[in-house]
């Protein structure tokens, strides 16, 4: 039985994820002394103009900073000395289908909520080690000691 | 004479950051550049916390703690605390609505003067990722709108990459009668729902 509920979560959630352009979420914008985006397990260096997948965890050193756009029009930006995953991201609104879930390890970070969180608020959260934030809109920070 | 100013400006430093009575780790509610104020709740296993006033805060030393009783912060801490992160915030992206004349992928003629705005955007904003989205009125059936509007949003695109954009830079999606502008009934001519909303990041 559990396998047979396994096996139905992994055809429910294959196709999504082969479908590459859905994957994209956003792009950075600015970035500032050293910043990277971790993705397979790979580094890549932080730079304006990359597209950012579901999945990839942006990372700044001491003096880093990066500034992303999603591609609901959410407004992130990171402070030095951050780590923050894109868990999740779906914003089709001709399907109906809207999630927002970062999950922030430690540093700095302010938020300026898109159309998710006006279309479904339900669907923004920010996980992190000492509590969770629903968002209803609109702009907040957060610090989270490491 | 040197450990003495040591000593302040460490104890300043350690009162700005955590003494005080404040959360090692913080969350603030800021208020819109208009003014309006979101709402965002903080929550783990011990307890939680709404904030929906501008500059609340609330926080906690660690994950055993619940989020304590928000309190106003001021804009001058805010500042110390956040001012490096605020500053490479991204600006907001540029939406564009082009209209079309009545069931057909021809712009009208003030939209068609809007394209060089359009394509001047994406070069200043060095966007690579600008969305196309094409919509209908609700004059006809669900499945030729879906058609209709799919076609106005690749002829603008291609009038895009004509004009030199990059095409990889470009997502381009329909939602026919689906995401309308102006909410009407079925078999209704809105010439405002005939539209492709262009968003430039």
């Amino acid at each position: 039985m559990v396998w047979l509920r396994l096996l139905l979560g992994m055809l429910v959630l294959f196709p999504v994820a082969t479908l590459a352009a859905e994957e994209i979420v956003g792009s950075i914008k600015t970035v500032e002394g050293s910043a990277v985006v971790v993705r397979d397990g790979g580094l890549l260096e932080a730079r304006p103009g990359i597209r950012l997948l579901r999945g990839d965890v942006l990372r700044t050193g001491e003096n880093g900073r990066i500034g992303v756009i999603f591609r609901d029009d959410t407004l992130l930006s990171l402070g030095g000395d951050t780590e923050m995953a894109i868990e999740q991201f779906a914003f089709a609104p001709g399907a109906g289908r809207f999630g927002l879930v970062l999950h922030m390890i430690r540093g700095v970070a302010a938020f300026l909520s898109g159309q998710i969180a006006k279309l479904a608020p339900d669907a923004v959260r920010v996980e992190t080690p000492v509590g969770t934030v629903g968002v209803r809109g609109t702009r907040f920070l957060i610090r989270i000691e490491g | 004479m040197k450990f003495w100013r040591l000593y302040v400006a460490g104890a300043l430093s350690i009162g700005i950051l955590s003494g005080c009575g404040q959360p090692k780790h913080l969350f603030v509610l800021l208020p819109e550049e208009d003014g309006s104020v979101g709402r965002v709740s903080v929550t783990n296993p011990q307890g939680g916390q709404v904030l929906d006033q501008a500059w609340q805060m609330t926080g906690m030393d660690s994950a055993e703690e619940a989020p304590r009783t928000p309190r106003i912060t001021s804009a001058e801490q805010v500042e110390i605390l956040f001012g490096d992160v605020l500053a490479v915030q991204p600006q907001r992206p540029l939406h564009f609505i082009l209209y079309f004349k009545e069931d057909s992928s021809d712009l009208t003629e003030a939209s068609r003067a809007r394209m060089p705005a359009v394509i001047e955007a994406i070069h200043a904003r060095q966007s690579v990722d600008t969305s196309v989205v094409g919509h209908t009125d609700t004059v006809g059936p669900n499945d030729y709108n879906i058609r209709l509007s799919q076609e106005r949003a690749e002829i603008i695109a291609r009038q895009l990459v004509e004009a030199g954009i990059d095409a990889t830079i470009l997502e381009i999606s329909s939602h026919g009668e689906r995401n309308l502008l102006i909410a009407t009934g079925d078999e209704v001519f809105e010439p405002r729902n005939r539209r492709v909303e262009i968003t430039v990041r």
